[in-house]
């Protein structure tokens, strides 16, 4: 009886894992150490490196370009007041510069993301670990950057137009 | 279709009252920056109903009146101006306005208007209102507040902590208010300064609604030394100073209200309302969905620094069933 229950606990949590797995959202478990603990099929596929490489390696360290103190402010929050912290593209275009996957109809050389960044408290309440989602934002913001462009050229037209319509009078 | 004709020489003003005109109501609207442009669209046919602001060059509202007096043309008048003085009421009626609005203009004493002259019919709030809203009762209104008082101090004590600094905690105000309202509201924070804004939705079960954040652009100085950046405060890096300022203060005060309620709230993404624009701007986008709304309004300054910051919470009609409901166990405690 108890052996059946316990492989129906791991049969969940066997399909559980997959699900983080297949989800198309880059996940990713830091510890207070910001050592990646959780790394996704989503973060292996578009940054190239494996789960094992990965693994127990500081983010620093495998992200060079990633400015240490700045991240470790925006985690600050979320460590201390278990808070949320989030990044929009808006701010940041990227945090991990993923290239285009979209070789012929993207329009942009690497990926824009938002990012949120949550609290996971263990069993007492206390945060032991952050959980980064990472969203791809790209097709959004290929679309208000064209929607602003367009509004840059119609502005100048009205301009002219205004200008011609003085002369007339 | 019926023709609108908004005359008025400042264009905030054309366009705030042509955002005040009934939203369910299908109109031609145009515009006229004086007098003499208004007459001159109205014998080409357009305004049946003409909005009139008194003092205006070239031709001021007085003499277009006059002048409609004294030709052919038949538009229902109302005259909009910042001009209150009993007197200037009785000129313009005589002169055959229907009525008189004060500046600035608001889309409810519009519709009253419209509504007491037949110019559109008398429709009444759709569906019989599922809850009785229109007053807060004091009691619930106190438990509100209280509750919103209790969560500003959790915010204000994590702010202060974050940031070292002291937090003068102000009193929230709570409110059951309508669209009209809000951009009020608004107007009152907007007075000298401009601001960026930042929304983010947050939802939980049976309750959801909106944080507006909004920062006067004159705190970013002073919030960049707080948080101890260096180098010039450009755009890029207020972008950056905003959105922490708002995680820090959205996150700590639902956080807080969610304790109380016992409810968990998720938050969507923050997105930028803008930089750098007028309050009024920054809304004006999307007033369009809701009717009434509780805001909880919050303004927070920093002791010894000139920051200045409104957080402002929305919550839906609906939401505050579940809210009533939880709120009433607190009272009954």
């Amino acid at each position: 009886m108890s052996t059946n229950l316990q492989l129906s606990d791991i049969a969940e949590f066997h399909w559980m894992m997959d699900m983080l797995q297949v989800v198309d959202v880059g996940i990713v478990v830091l510890d207070r150490e910001f050592k990646v603990r959780v790394w996704n099929a989503f973060m292996e596929s578009h940054s190239s490196k494996l789960p094992s490489d990965v693994r127990d390696k500081s983010i620093f360290s495998l992200f060079p370009e990633l400015q240490e103190n700045w991240f470790r402010n925006k985690c600050r929050p979320v460590f201390d007041f278990k808070g949320r912290a989030f990044i929009t593209w808006e701010q940041r275009p990227y945090v991990f510069k993923f290239p285009n996957y979209r070789p012929i109809t993207g329009v942009e050389d690497f990926m824009y993301q938002n990012i949120t960044i949550s609290p996971i408290s263990n069993v007492v309440g206390k945060v032991d670990y952050v959980c980064m989602m990472i969203y791809d934002m790209t097709d959004v913001a290929t679309n208000k950057k064209r929607g602003e462009a367009l509004e840059v050229t119609l502005n100048e037209l009205r301009e002219k137009l205004a200008k011609a319509g003085e002369k007339v009078v | 279709m019926l023709s609108v004709l908004i005359c008025d020489d400042s264009m905030v003003a054309r366009k705030q009252a042509a955002k005040c005109l009934p939203e369910d109501w299908e109109v031609a609207v145009h515009f006229a920056k004086h007098g003499k442009e208004a007459i001159e669209a109205m014998q080409a046919g357009k305004g049946d109903l003409l909005l009139l602001d008194l003092n205006m060059p070239i031709m001021d509202g007085y003499q277009t009146l006059e002048f409609i007096h004294q030709s052919e043309l038949s538009p229902k008048v109302i005259v909009i101006s910042g001009d209150i003085q009993p007197e200037a009421h009785e000129r313009v009626k005589r002169l055959g306005a229907l009525d008189f609005i004060e500046k600035p203009i608001s889309a409810g004493s519009l519709r009253k208007l419209l509504r007491q002259y037949g110019i559109i019919q008398t429709k009444e709030p759709e569906t019989p209102e599922p809850l009785q809203v229109d007053k807060l009762d004091t009691d619930i209104r106190d438990c509100y507040q209280e509750v919103a008082n209790i969560a500003m101090g959790q915010a204000g004590d994590h702010l202060a902590r974050i940031l070292n600094v002291f937090v003068r905690l102000p009193i929230p105000n709570v409110n059951l208010i309508e669209v009209s309202e809000l951009h009020m509201m608004l107007q009152d924070i907007e007075l000298k300064d401009q601001v960026s804004g930042i929304c983010q939705g947050f939802i939980g079960p049976g309750v959801c609604g909106e944080a507006l954040f909004m920062l006067s652009d004159s705190s970013f100085e002073d919030v960049a030394n707080i948080l101890g950046v260096e180098g010039e405060v450009d755009d890029q890096l207020q972008l950056e100073l905003l959105m922490d300022a708002a995680n820090i203060l959205i996150g700590t005060c639902l956080t807080g209200l969610s304790g109380q309620l016992d409810l968990n709230f998720s938050q969507g993404h923050p997105i930028v309302l803008g930089q750098h624009r007028s309050i009024s701007e920054l809304i004006s986008d999307n007033k369009v969905r809701w009717r009434k709304t509780l805001a909880i309004e919050l303004s927070y300054g920093l002791e010894g620094y000139n920051v200045r910051c409104d957080l402002i919470l929305l919550l839906t009609e609906e939401s505050m069933q579940v809210l009533n409901y939880k709120l009433s166990h607190l009272l009954e405690d």
